[in-house]
């Protein structure tokens, strides 16, 4: 309770701190005096510049060394929270509630020509259950207390072809931003996907160092290390590796303009035994007995007028070590995604889109099939500088093949940010 | 407890934040055409400040007028033809019919005449930013072969031996005879009168809602948005004063024009020119260094697709937009009506008759 009392008091504070400034956050757009959109084709996916921005250190690409430093504006914090309702219904049961769905409190900017930083904190939200005292302390959290980026940005080393990314951040594997999705509800399953004794989660910011550029050709390319371990100590000696390479057509780098494909793979070890392991005072573990892992992937996205169609498609493989499951085989799974996203009105003021999620493991793993089916509408009340308030209207199907299970869940939110 | 103390933390840092960042006081007026205030990224649209006038070129009345006088003075090129005004016509946006500029003997030159309104709030003057001032750009063209032909000293001999002239640059300047620095600096004096302001943007900005229409409204928000033209046409004057390229390219037979690449010699400013104004533009087609693209629908196009033709060192700002119709109209609505400015003084300024020279 205290701590959301805590979360509360900061929150307000700076709201009100913000409030009768006139020009509010986030972060970057307000120390520009843009709007949301220059960055967003809307709020919080990236179009292209915002991607080039976000490549070149949260620095006007062709701009380098005429940014204001974080020293030279106001304070570069920004807030986003999402509360609202949903209805939950599953063959047995519905459900509904009202919520705070989720909350980010970012700082981000420039400390020094082509020295940058985001960070991004997210507080407990202990709802539904905040007043439950029993002996897990905050049953069910819908948000846990993280620091969901800190990470520090060395841009244009070798002009853009070289930049380093070093510490908790989203991993350039993932064609697609799970952070700047515009789905609330429906995660990209196969990102969410987690097999039977591996702790790496695809879709989550890792810890690690990552290099990336981009060559006047199209391509592209990033290559990291990292611990796997979400954003924990890692639980044993060896860093995981990944890479991606895409290549774009057409002007623009596919995110609004033009084409992109691409491939992606992440190659790791997760130990089998942590037995007589020792734990350091930093949180990390040497597991023994690692076994190896890969994920591997093909992407696509596809611009026309103002659709944008996105294709996902992974597999993923762990040695049967690690096969809890069925310890003589290993365990293999496959899925992806497929999303349409439309911006109907003028300034993209209404988004709509589709998207179709599947997750195909082995047979003998039947309840982590999954089918899913959404659609969403996000209308955007203004499109003031630095500040966006969008309603979103969210409705998906999750179809489990075991027992015929299946979930609805409408979802409306109001989902703004500043 | 950790947790607890991490939110504490995390308050006492955004207090600290908070507290150190309190509103900066408001800058002053820069005294020159600060390239630092540039230097600092992009500003809000906004109405313009005072114009910055240098210490050693104060603004005078009378030293306006002998610049006016000066500038429509067709006695400043060799053959009498050409004044400032032939290809800076405040009947035309203070720039020329183009596509290029047309000078002495009508020879067409390889570029667009720029408006000489607001020159005085741009760091570096010429689409190549190669003079400083105002005062150091004043002196080109009369000598340029291609604008007004003259000598600098036909030009003081010329303006020595008329009386009425010796006679104002002595009360100007208290010296005479007649120097290339006096007339720099009067005609300087006078192009930062030519200042355009009271736009119904301007207006806006100041808090009159209703000064635009919804549909200049929304193509504001498109253009300090979704076309991304913030990005390069910032601040009070709509442009950071900087270098791109935009793969403008010339078309045969004219030759390739590098731009900011003769002053630098650096690779990345080959074919990059100057951010022009946004203001009073649709005063002024056709447009871009080359006069390349004849009406502001044609333009926006252009922005549209993401640029002219594709060179390996165009601008990493220009991207597809994928602007609708709709949202072009918007823009070029608020680009013809919102930027154009109604103050009299700049607006209607008419060329001084011909009797009433100095003589
Ligand atoms: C023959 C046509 C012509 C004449 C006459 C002429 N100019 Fe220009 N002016 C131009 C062209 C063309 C440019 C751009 C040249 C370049 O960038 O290389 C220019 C650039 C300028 C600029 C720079 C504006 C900016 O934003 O960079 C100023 C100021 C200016 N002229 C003032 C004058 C003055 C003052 C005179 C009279 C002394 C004059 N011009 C005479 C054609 C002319
Ligand atoms: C990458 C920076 C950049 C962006 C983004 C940009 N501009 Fe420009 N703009 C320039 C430059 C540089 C020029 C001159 C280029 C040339 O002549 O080759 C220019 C020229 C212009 C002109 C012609 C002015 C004249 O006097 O000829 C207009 C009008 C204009 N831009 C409007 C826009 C609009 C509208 C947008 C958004 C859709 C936009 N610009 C986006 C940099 C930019």
């Amino acid at each position: 309770m205290k701590k959301v009392l805590l979360s509360l008091l900061l929150v307000s504070i700076i709201f009100l701190l913000f409030a009768d400034r006139g020009n509010a956050i986030p972060a970057f757009a307000r120390k520009h005096s843009f709007n949301c959109n220059m960055c967003h084709t809307a709020y919080p996916k990236l179009n292209d510049f915002g991607q080039r921005f976000r490549d070149n250190g949260y620095q006007i690409p062709g701009q380098v060394g005429g940014e204001k430093s974080i020293f030279a504006t106001s304070p570069p914090i920004a807030i986003r929270a999402l509360p609202g309702y949903d209805i939950y219904k599953t063959e047995c049961c519905k459900m509904n509630s009202f919520h705070i769905f989720g909350v980010d409190i970012l700082a981000a900017g420039v400390f020094h020509e082509n020295l940058s930083f985001l960070f991004i904190y997210t507080p407990r939200i202990d709802e539904p259950a905040a007043d439950y005292t029993g002996p897990q302390d905050g049953l069910n959290p819908r948000q846990l207390a993280s620091v969901e980026s800190a990470n520090v940005v060395f841009s244009n080393v070798i002009d853009n072809k070289l930049n380093f990314r070093v510490g908790r951040f989203e991993p350039s594997y993932l064609p697609f931003s799970a952070k700047r999705s515009y789905y609330l509800f429906s995660p990209y399953e196969i990102y969410d996907f987690a097999t039977p004794m591996n702790t790496f989660i695809v879709g989550d910011n890792q810890l690690g160092i990552e290099a990336a550029g981009h060559f006047k050709s199209g391509f592209k390319y990033a290559v990291g290390f990292m611990n796997g371990n979400n954003g924990n100590p890692d639980n044993n000696n060896n860093k995981d590796i990944y890479f991606r390479l895409l290549k774009t057509f057409g002007r623009g780098d596919g995110q609004s303009a033009g084409q992109r494909i691409g491939i992606f793979g992440i190659y790791g070890m997760q130990p089998t035994s942590f037995y007589g392991s020792i734990v350091s005072p930093f949180g990390e573990t040497d597991g023994f007995i690692n076994k190896q892992f890969y994920r591997i992937g093909l992407d696509a996205s596809i611009n026309w007028s103002t659709l944008n169609f996105q294709f996902l498609y992974m597999i993923g493989k762990d040695d049967k070590a690690l096969n809890t499951l069925r310890p003589t085989e290993d365990y293999e799974y496959s899925g992806g995604f497929a999303q349409i996203d439309w911006a109907v009105m003028k300034n993209n003021r209404l988004v709509l889109s589709l998207l179709y999620n599947w997750v195909f493991p082995p047979d003998y793993d039947e309840q982590g099939k999954l089918k899913t089916y959404s659609v969403l509408g996000r209308y955007y009340l203004g499109n003031w500088e630095a500040v966006n308030v969008a309603l979103h209207l969210e409705y998906t199907y999750k179809g489990r093949t075991i027992c015929r299970f299946r979930e609805d869940i409408i979802g409306m939110v109001i989902d703004f940010a500043f | 407890m950790r947790r607890e103390l991490l939110s504490i933390m995390l308050l006492l840092c955004i207090i600290v934040f908070v507290v150190s960042a309190e509103e900066k006081p408001p800058r002053k007026a820069p005294p020159l055409p600060d390239v630092a205030v540039h230097s600092l990224g992009p500003q809000k649209l906004a109405p313009l400040p005072p114009v910055p006038v240098p210490p050693d070129n104060p603004q005078t009345p009378m030293k306006i007028l002998l610049g006016k006088q000066l500038y429509f003075d067709t006695r400043l090129s060799a053959d009498n033809n050409e004044s400032c005004a032939s290809c800076h016509d405040p009947a035309m946006g203070w720039s020329d019919k183009g596509p290029t500029s047309v000078g002495i003997k009508s020879q067409v030159g390889p570029r667009r005449a720029p408006p000489v309104s607001n020159s005085a709030y741009m760091p570096l003057q010429f689409w190549d930013g190669r003079a400083d001032t105002l005062e150091e750009q004043a002196k080109g063209p009369i000598i340029n072969p291609k604008e007004m032909g003259n000598t600098h000293e036909k030009m003081l001999e010329t303006l020595n031996s008329i009386p009425g002239y010796v006679e104002e640059f002595e009360t100007v300047f208290g010296k005479i005879p007649i120097d290339l620095d006096q007339v720099a600096k009067a005609i300087a004096a006078y192009e930062r009168t030519i200042v355009t302001t009271d736009s119904p943007f301007d207006r806006y900005a100041k808090g009159d809602k209703t000064a635009l229409t919804p549909l200049e409204a929304q193509g504001l928000e498109i253009f300090n948005g979704k076309g991304h033209c913030t990005a390069c046409h910032w601040g009070p004057n709509f442009t950071d004063g900087r270098f791109h390229n935009l793969g403008a390219k010339n078309k045969e037979p004219m030759e390739d024009d590098l731009g900011r690449y003769a002053v630098t010699k650096n690779d990345k400013d080959k074919r990059a020119f100057k951010t022009p104004t946004v203001r009073d533009v649709a005063s002024r087609p056709p447009y871009l260094h080359n006069g390349s693209e004849q009406t502001l629908w044609d333009l926006v196009e252009f922005y549209n697709r993401g640029g002219g033709d594709d060179d390996s060192n165009m601008d990493p700002l220009m991207v597809p937009l994928g602007l609708t119709k709709g949202e072009m109209e918007a823009l070029v609505a608020f680009m013809k009506v919102a930027v154009t400015s109604n103050n009299p003084e700049v607006a209607n300024e008419k060329p001084i008759p011909p009797d009433e020279f100095p003589k």
